[in-house]
């Protein structure tokens, strides 16, 4: 399990993170969502080790952050920024092999074509990177970033994804979404900072709301999501409904449906 | 890759590097042959041949002197020389993040030079091929290059970041002070000290003998290969430090080995030859364009495309004005400088 303990950090003073804590179990989707400012990027950096927090602390799998070597953090952990540029003309399929592991060199072939289908970037492994269009760029560095956790071992593996879709059209976004679902199945728990609350209500199997600095809200879809919070924590009416088809909570930020969200409510009710 | 064929990486890689090492042979075979006084082909070869233990017959022993004590040093100065040049380039521009890094422009070279202008004016007697003399210098060279740049990546870090725009000014501001400092050091400086500065500052490999090859070896050779092993780091950081950390490389260690090997090299290539300017902005970049940007390939393809260029630098600056010598600095000028233009406006379409 990756756990984060009464985290804080200040920069200059002011507290951007005060007494956080939050879990990723290994098998699951955690989305952590938010205002802009919330402190969401702040807190992802001290997960990922970037920083670190002046007060609480980060275990991965019971070890505490601070006593893993850059490298041994790496082989639990892979992160996916939210914009990477490389800098010199690779190929995507080079892009690819930057992320194997140091140690990976018996099945590294097979690893690559594995991430390289599951993200389904196979067909533009001779394109440069830099030609790439912004779907297909993400979706690389997402089999770069996998590359690293891929190897099956004994101990669970971690991703750490922040606002990977930001950038992206609908359909990509679904795309790399259902990509991160799969990932389930190999023992690896996926922490995604996200924005768009659809997204997170669909693929999520635990919500984390940020506010403030503060976890606002944390448990499973049906019990995060309430109107009253969301409208609170964004401060703009928020109404939720179901569709008809799916049963799936829908998030809408529309204030003028107001009338016909309570018209469909008394529908079902 | 090459169209259609399928090749796997290693031996696309051993390829190309046994193409540019073939290369590297017949242009120095032929530096062998060309100049002021010219040895026939096969007359070098027999010359070779006997260091190696066949005895042929009607070996000139006035052309084996030139040959052996004259040339062969000079190009095998050269060669470390122009090697060092393409694989600190490559090295600078992979740790930068920027193809448009060179050692020239990120005060390296004048810090270098600097450093070696004190030495000259300070230290009386260059003529004299003394222990402290072939070794103080290019280490004196390389504590100038290492501060220097030092306090360039100092000065454009901002948050962990290097900043290119603040990268360039800074190189900007730091030759300029160097500049200024060579100078006032010469102000001081007297007539001997003087005249072997301006030798020295066009770039000279005129001066290079067997006595310098030890200091090249060791502190241009050994340095190079040891850049060279670096190229995962390096491919890391090309991705940007933050993921180069993710992917579980310390990355500040990383900085401080690849500044400190490149401004070895760049140092001590100033001190035995002066400022050779573009060869490390050129060489990485035809290697990126022909070959590809993987560092595993990039880097010592740059020492041999590197050790070539100088070396062809070198021969022309010989034979063009035949029997005086064209300053090589001015050579390699001539050529990279409108490169550089050119490099500037592709860049820029790119970006825009």
């Amino acid at each position: 399990m990756l756990q984060a303990e009464d985290i804080h950090f200040c920069i200059r003073q002011r507290p951007i993170v005060k007494k956080a804590s939050i879990s990723v179990n290994p098998g699951e989707i955690l989305a952590v969502l938010g205002p802009n400012g919330a402190g969401k990027s702040t807190l992802f950096k001290i997960l990922a080790g970037e920083i670190s927090c002046t007060r609480g602390q980060v275990d991965y799998n019971g070890q505490n952050l601070k006593a893993l070597k850059t490298h041994q953090l790496a082989s639990v952990r892979a992160v996916m920024p939210q914009h990477s540029t490389v800098s010199f003309p690779f190929t995507a399929r080079e892009v690819v092999e930057l992320g194997l592991p140091k140690d990976s060199k018996r099945n590294s072939e097979r690893n690559i074509r594995e991430v390289m289908e599951l993200t389904k970037v196979v067909h533009l492994e001779d394109r440069l990177y830099q030609q790439l269009s912004g779907g297909e760029k993400q979706r690389v560095q997402l089999a770069r970033v996998l590359i690293q956790i891929w190897e099956k071992k004994p101990f669970p593996r971690y991703l750490l994804l922040d606002e990977p879709t930001s950038s992206l059209d609908i359909s990509q976004q679904h795309i790399v979404l259902d990509i991160l679902k799969k990932l389930k199945s190999q023992n690896i728990g996926v922490l995604i900072v996200l924005h768009d609350l659809n997204l997170a209500a669909h693929y999520a199997d635990r919500i984390a709301i940020v506010k403030d600095g503060l976890i606002a809200g944390f448990g499973k879809v049906e019990e995060v999501y309430s109107e009253t919070l969301l409208s609170e924590v964004f401060d703009h009416p928020i109404r939720l409904v179901r569709d008809q088809e799916t049963q799936q909570i829908l998030v809408s930020s529309n204030s003028k449906f107001h009338s016909d969200l309570k018209i469909s409510k008394q529908a079902q009710a | 890759m090459i169209a259609g064929i399928p090749i796997s990486k290693n031996s696309y890689q051993a390829l190309v590097l046994s193409v540019l090492g073939i290369a590297l042979v017949l242009i120095m075979l032929l530096s062998l042959s060309l100049g002021a006084y010219a040895i026939p082909f096969s007359s070098v070869l027999a010359i070779l041949g006997e260091q190696f233990g066949l005895s042929l017959e009607g070996v000139d022993r006035s052309a084996a002197n030139v040959l052996l004590q004259i040339r062969l040093p000079r190009i095998i100065i050269t060669l470390l020389i122009g090697g060092g040049l393409g694989i600190a380039g490559a090295a600078l521009q992979g740790l930068f993040r920027n193809p448009l890094v060179e050692p020239g422009l990120i005060g390296v070279s004048s810090g270098s030079a600097l450093f070696a202008v004190v030495f000259i004016v300070l230290v009386p007697g260059l003529v004299s091929g003394s222990l402290i003399q072939n070794l103080g210098m290019p280490l004196f060279a390389f504590l100038g290059g290492l501060t220097h740049v030092w306090a360039v990546y100092q000065l454009a870090r901002t948050q962990g970041r290097t900043d290119t725009a603040t990268l360039i000014l800074a190189g900007v501001a730091i030759n300029a002070l160097a500049g200024a400092l060579i100078g006032l050091t010469l102000f001081f400086a007297d007539d001997s000290a003087l005249r072997s500065f301006t030798f020295w500052s066009l770039g000279d490999l005129g001066a290079s003998s067997w006595g310098k090859f030890p200091v090249a070896i060791a502190l241009i050779g050994i340095p190079s290969i040891m850049l060279m092993l670096e190229y995962r780091n390096l491919n890391a950081l090309s991705l940007g430090e933050r993921e180069a950390f993710h992917m579980g490389i310390s990355v500040q260690r990383v900085k401080i080995k690849t500044l400190i090997l490149s401004a070895l090299i760049v140092g001590v290539g100033v001190s035995l030859a002066g400022m050779i300017g573009f060869v490390g902005l050129v060489v990485p970049h035809l290697i990126r364009i022909g070959f590809g940007a993987n560092h595993r390939l990039v880097l010592p393809a740059s020492f041999l495309l590197g050790a070539i260029l100088l070396n062809v630098a070198d021969l022309m600056a010989r034979t063009v004005v035949s029997p005086a010598e064209l300053p090589i600095g001015v050579l390699t000028a001539l050529i990279g400088a409108p490169f550089f233009i050119y490099l500037i406006f592709k860049l820029n379409k790119i970006n825009s």
